[in-house]
């Protein structure tokens, strides 16, 4: 087979088909992996993180064993990049509680084999001394635990460990076109390279869609019309961890809303809203950013004086169940092989799913591969750890050899597990390297220059997702440009280059930042645009500076 | 605890400390509560006038050309407001402008004279000094230490950016690859640039130094020798004429090791200008404050003004509160100068826009109430632009002496006056005017302050 030939191209780089193209490959198929953007840069960047045990879809409990089984299986290949949260649902009145109890018992049918605790009935007191900032007027709350996992990492290491298993990855590389035989064989697939502005054709018989919010587009790019229910979501981002514990609460219109501490921050989110939006200019409304503060008041009065940095929002690709709440959509997922009903051969395109079911997704995906390829090897992919997860790692010890602090060392160690020694090794020769660059996270400059080198970003944004560059309280104020600097110097880019990262970095966070505009962030963004505009002179600076999907329009 | 004065200044940054300074020097008896940190020592310490007109691709090449367009273009922007006096004839209105902002920039000069934060420049014309970024920005006056020299002018000049290993602000290579671009394009020297790194270790640290330890360090004697040494090599390698170093050569003894620096290594040497934490802008607020004081004003630093009397149409007291104590400040006047929103003077939430001390009305960049305007709702898609945010245009609505108006067009009171970022009508950010409106307008709300004072009991 020649380099423009291959088993199978998977199409998008976020958990779906990052998932699919590690497990292809550890099955020994030549695989390609397509995105048009960066790993993680889509769907994927904008949800929770929660490998959640299916608490939602009790009326699904084949779903419900399934996300149990699947969490299992990511506590075993991934947990380094997992957390566990405990969680209280707080209950202001009875009918809170009463309308679907039935969640109780289906949440503790699994909770030994993920090793937490069954669900419990917490007294006010016993709910007020967990989370003290709870409403006094709760007559009780119900307790239990998730897990929590980091979205961009998990994205990041399923794309490593398909490199590793000889997979080829191509970012910035987008999908416009299939080459299909008279047949209706798929023969090849046309993709534009966005950094050299070519267009490039490779060879393979198999495809796999999996474009989440763009499968319908990408289906269509074949001829093939693919039903899919698109449902908008967005999170308000608080500035740390506001809260001990995630809190769930029935929303103002009755569905669940959620406040949960991830990362160094908090999450409150999400709204569903079906959408037909351009998933790339996609904002969060205001109504959207107030129907979440509204409705997680009622539980936590005092949520308006924490500091909002910014919001996010992402487009679900439902299975195409209409006629009902984006709630009562099954959860779970489809696998459309086109060629079943008369369409294309070769093409085989997801829609439903959740990030906590990738692996489950991508098992099913290759098998179906395989199947057609003749191939019996057997998936592996819950057995084989990705990388970073084979030993735990004493990051004491570590501050106290290397001489960092020990803040920074965790949050290295919650991206990378065994794997940030490497990044310390290169603080023996460059002790400067230890320098942090982003404080809020904390990021050093030995992990940015680490990462450059061994996570193939293009641009500060996808030092961002590996990283977490930039996602704190000052959203990349004081980063970017030192950030951007040693970008400039390990790509060795020139001075335009240097100052349109700059540029396309503070453009991304200003999407975020932009809507939620109050408090505490007017300061800020006082001081950034003091230092880029005043100062730095950027708004003047003639680079060539793309226009981004969400900057169109006035 | 009760204290009297002639003035009360509110806000101690270059808007307040400058007004404060004014008042004191007339004789009027003043005091001045700064609560915080201020805009003006996040600056970079270039003292802008005017750069350019909003959403104008051009610079201005100096403040002249800049001040006569405002007269005409924007009549309400605090530069323009200064041409309002009663004896000014329409046709005089320019010139009662250029004039008043030449008078407070030579104002500024003399009194920064000696002073840690010494500036050179001239009304008549901007310069283009360079940013750590290695851009370029019209501006006014520089601190002495930052002063290019005629770097950009002599054909036959060598520049040389040098960095400090361990010290991320400031990356030499990508500043000097910005620069170099820059002036290739425009075909304009030096056509000759280098960068090259020191190893500096102040207070022994190798990693994670910070602007503020440099410029301690540098401040000790014998610190510059190390510096100097470092550079020589690399100099002598490339024959440098000129050498671009970040804004950290010392709080005190900037000037100083600059001189010794150029002596040692035979280049001339000169700070770029930088982000915050900003020792020239730290050393322009203690300069000013040091002005302030030895001129006999009386300043409480970590004092909030809270809450204040009002009868009829005058201020009697206002309140400060600090920690540990509260004062009541009797006084005839008052000098607003809050800030923005790092000072702090204009604040935002989901109901609108309000300022923090007397709850004054704020406008929006069209002078309509931002009494309930969404923060959000006054900003632009790109928040890099010419056209820059609405939200920085928004402040305090003035009358000719600079005093606050209400909704009905009525001056909120008759003795408070308003100056600096706390004031609609500009948007710094984009025109390169920050420093140069606060000092204009802290210079004029003065004025009109002491006018007032001095009228007494009038009405
Ligand atoms: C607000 C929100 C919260 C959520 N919270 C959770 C949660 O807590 N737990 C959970 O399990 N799930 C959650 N989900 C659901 C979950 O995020 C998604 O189901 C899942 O991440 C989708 O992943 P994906 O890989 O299918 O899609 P995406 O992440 O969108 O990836 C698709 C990729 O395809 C690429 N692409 C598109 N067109 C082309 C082309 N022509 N050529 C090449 N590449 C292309 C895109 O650039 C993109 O990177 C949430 C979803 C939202 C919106
Ligand atoms: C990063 C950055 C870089 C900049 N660089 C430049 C530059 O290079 N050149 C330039 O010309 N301009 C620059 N500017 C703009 C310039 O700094 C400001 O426009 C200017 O300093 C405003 O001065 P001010 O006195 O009005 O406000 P500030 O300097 O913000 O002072 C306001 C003062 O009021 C005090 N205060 C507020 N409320 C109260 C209260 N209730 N009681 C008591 N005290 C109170 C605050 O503590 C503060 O001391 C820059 C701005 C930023 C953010």
């Amino acid at each position: 087979m020649t380099d423009s030939e291959f088993d199978v191209v998977v199409i998008g780089g976020g958990s779906t088909g990052t998932a699919v193209a590690r497990d292809c490959a550890i099955r020994g198929l030549k695989t390609l992996l397509l995105e048009r953007d960066d790993i993680a840069s889509a769907t994927v960047g904008t949800c929770a993180g929660m490998i959640s045990s299916g608490l939602k879809y009790s009326d699904e409990p084949d779903i419900m064993a399934m996300c149990s089984k699947e969490v299992m299986h990511f506590n075993h290949i991934a947990r380094h990049i997992i957390m566990k949260n405990p969680i209280l649902a707080p209950l202001l009145d009875l009918s809170d509680a009463a309308s679907d109890s039935s969640y109780v018992d289906s949440y503790s049918a699994h909770a030994e084999e993920r090793e937490v605790p069954s669900m419990l009935f917490l007294t006010p007191e016993a709910s007020r001394e967990i989370e003290p900032m709870l409403n006094p007027d709760i007559i009780a709350s119900v307790y239990y635990e998730e897990f929590f996992i980091d979205p961009f990492r998990l994205c990041m290491l399923q794309t490593l460990d398909a490199i590793k298993h000889g997979a080829t990855v191509r970012t910035y590389c987008e999908v416009i076109g299939f080459d299909i035989s008279n047949n209706n064989d798929i023969q090849g697939v046309v993709f534009y390279n966005r950094v050299t502005g070519t267009t490039e054709k490779i060879n393979t018989k198999l495809v796999i869609n999996a474009t989440g919010p763009w499968a319908h587009k990408v289906a269509k790019l074949s001829g093939e019309n693919l039903d899919i229910r698109l449902n908008k979501g967005a999170h308000v981002i608080l500035d740390r961890r506001v809260v001990n514990v995630g809190i769930t609460v029935k929303a103002i219109d009755g569905r669940w809303i959620y406040l949960f501490p991830h990362e160094n921050t908090t999450l409150l989110g999400t709204t569903a809203l079906d959408t037909w939006e351009d998933p790339d200019s996609l904002v969060a409304s205001f109504d959207e950013i107030e129907y979440l503060l509204q409705s997680i008041q009622t539980v936590l009065p005092s949520i308006r004086e924490a500091r909002i940095i910014r919001t996010m929002a992402g487009i679900r690709p439902l299975v195409p169940e209409w006629k009902r709440p984006e709630g009562k959509v099954t959860r779970g997922y489809r696998i459309i092989d086109h060629s079943e009903n008369g369409g294309v051969k070769g093409l085989i395109s997801f829609t439903g799913g959740k990030l906590v079911m990738c692996r489950h997704m991508a098992e099913a995906a290759t098998d179906l591969v395989c199947k057609k390829l003749g191939n019996t090897a057997a998936c592996m992919t819950h057995k084989q750890a990705l990388p970073g997860n084979d030993a735990d790692v004493d990051v004491s010890a570590l501050s106290k050899e290397y001489g960092i602090a020990l803040h920074a060392l965790e949050r290295m160690r919650a991206r990378r597990g065994t794997e940030m020694l490497k990044v310390l090794e290169l603080t023996k020769e460059y002790p400067e390297w230890k320098t942090t660059i982003c404080t809020c996270e904390p990021v050093i400059e030995a992990e940015i220059r680490y990462a450059i080198r061994e996570e193939f970003p293009q641009t500060l944004n996808d030092l961002r997702r590996r990283l977490r560059l930039g996602t704190g309280p000052c959203q990349g104020t004081f980063c970017t440009f030192k950030a951007a600097a040693i970008l400039s110097d390990e790509l060795d880019l020139g001075g335009d280059d240097f100052l349109v990262d700059i540029l396309d970095f503070r453009a991304e966070r200003w999407k975020g930042i932009r809507q939620s505009m109050r408090g505490e962030q007017l300061a800020q963004e006082e001081l950034t645009l003091g230092m880029y505009t005043c100062v730095a002179n950027l708004d003047q600076s003639d680079v060539d500076y793309d226009i981004k999907p969400w900057e169109e329009g006035s | 605890m009760i204290l009297e004065s002639d003035l009360l200044v509110i806000g101690g940054g270059l808007a307040g400390l400058v007004a404060g300074t004014i008042a004191t020097e007339s004789g009027a008896s003043t005091i001045l509560l700064r609560k915080g940190q201020s805009a003006t020592a996040f600056s970079s310490g270039a003292i802008d006038i005017i750069g350019y007109l909003p959403d104008a691709a051009e610079s201005i090449s100096d403040p002249l050309e800049g001040l006569t367009a405002i007269a005409g273009l924007y009549p309400l922007h605090p530069y323009g407001v200064v041409g309002y006096g009663d004896d000014v004839a329409p046709e005089e209105v320019v010139d009662a402008i250029i004039g008043r902002v030449r008078d407070t920039v030579v104002w500024l000069k003399n009194h920064l004279q000696g002073t840690i934060a010494s500036v050179m420049g001239d009304f008549n014309t901007n310069i283009y000094p360079i940013t750590i970024l290695g851009t370029t920005k019209p501006t006014c006056l520089v601190q002495e230490t930052m002063n290019p020299g005629d770097v950009n002018k002599h054909e036959e000049s060598v520049l040389l950016f040098a960095g400090i290993t361990g010290y991320p602000d400031f990356n030499p290579s990508a500043a000097a690859k910005t620069y170099l671009e820059d002036r290739m394009a425009l075909g304009q020297p030096p056509h000759k640039i280098g960068h090259c790194m020191t190893q500096l270790m102040p207070f022994r640290k190798c990693f994670n130094i910070s602007s503020i330890e440099i410029a301690r360090h540098l401040d000790h004697a014998g610190s510059i020798e190390t510096l100097a040494k470092q550079l020589e090599p690399h100099v002598k390698q490339i024959g440098a004429t000129h050498v671009a170093i970040p804004p950290v050569l010392g709080f005190r003894h900037a000037l100083k090791n600059k001189r010794e620096l150029e002596k040692s290594i035979g280049a001339e040497v000169f700070e770029l200008l930088g982000f915050p934490p900003s020792i020239p802008g730290l050393r322009l607020q203690r300069a000013l404050e040091e002005v302030y004081t030895k001129a006999g004003g009386k300043m409480l630093v970590g004092h909030e003004a809270t809450s204040y009397t009002k009868t009829g149409q005058k201020i009697k007291t206002v309140v400060a509160r600090s920690p540990r104590r509260e004062i009541s400040i009797d006084t005839k006047a008052v000098v607003l100068a809050t800030g923005k929103y790092i000072g702090g003077g204009i604040a935002g939430d989901e109901k609108g826009l309000r300022e923090t001390v007397f709850d004054i009305m704020t406008v929006t960049a069209d002078y309509h109430s931002a009494k309930d305007i969404l923060p959000s709702k006054a900003t632009n898609r790109l928040e890099i632009s010419p056209m820059g945010q609405q939200l920085q245009w928004c402040g305090l609505s003035i009358d000719p002496q600079f005093r606050p108006i209400r909704e009905d067009g009525l001056e909120w009171a008759d003795n408070v006056f308003a100056a600096g970022a706390v004031l609609a009508g500009y948007n710094y950010s984009v025109e390169k005017s920050g420093l140069g409106v606060a000092l204009t307008s802290g210079y004029s709300a003065a004025k009109s302050a002491i006018k007032c004072i001095k009228g007494g009991g009038e009405n």
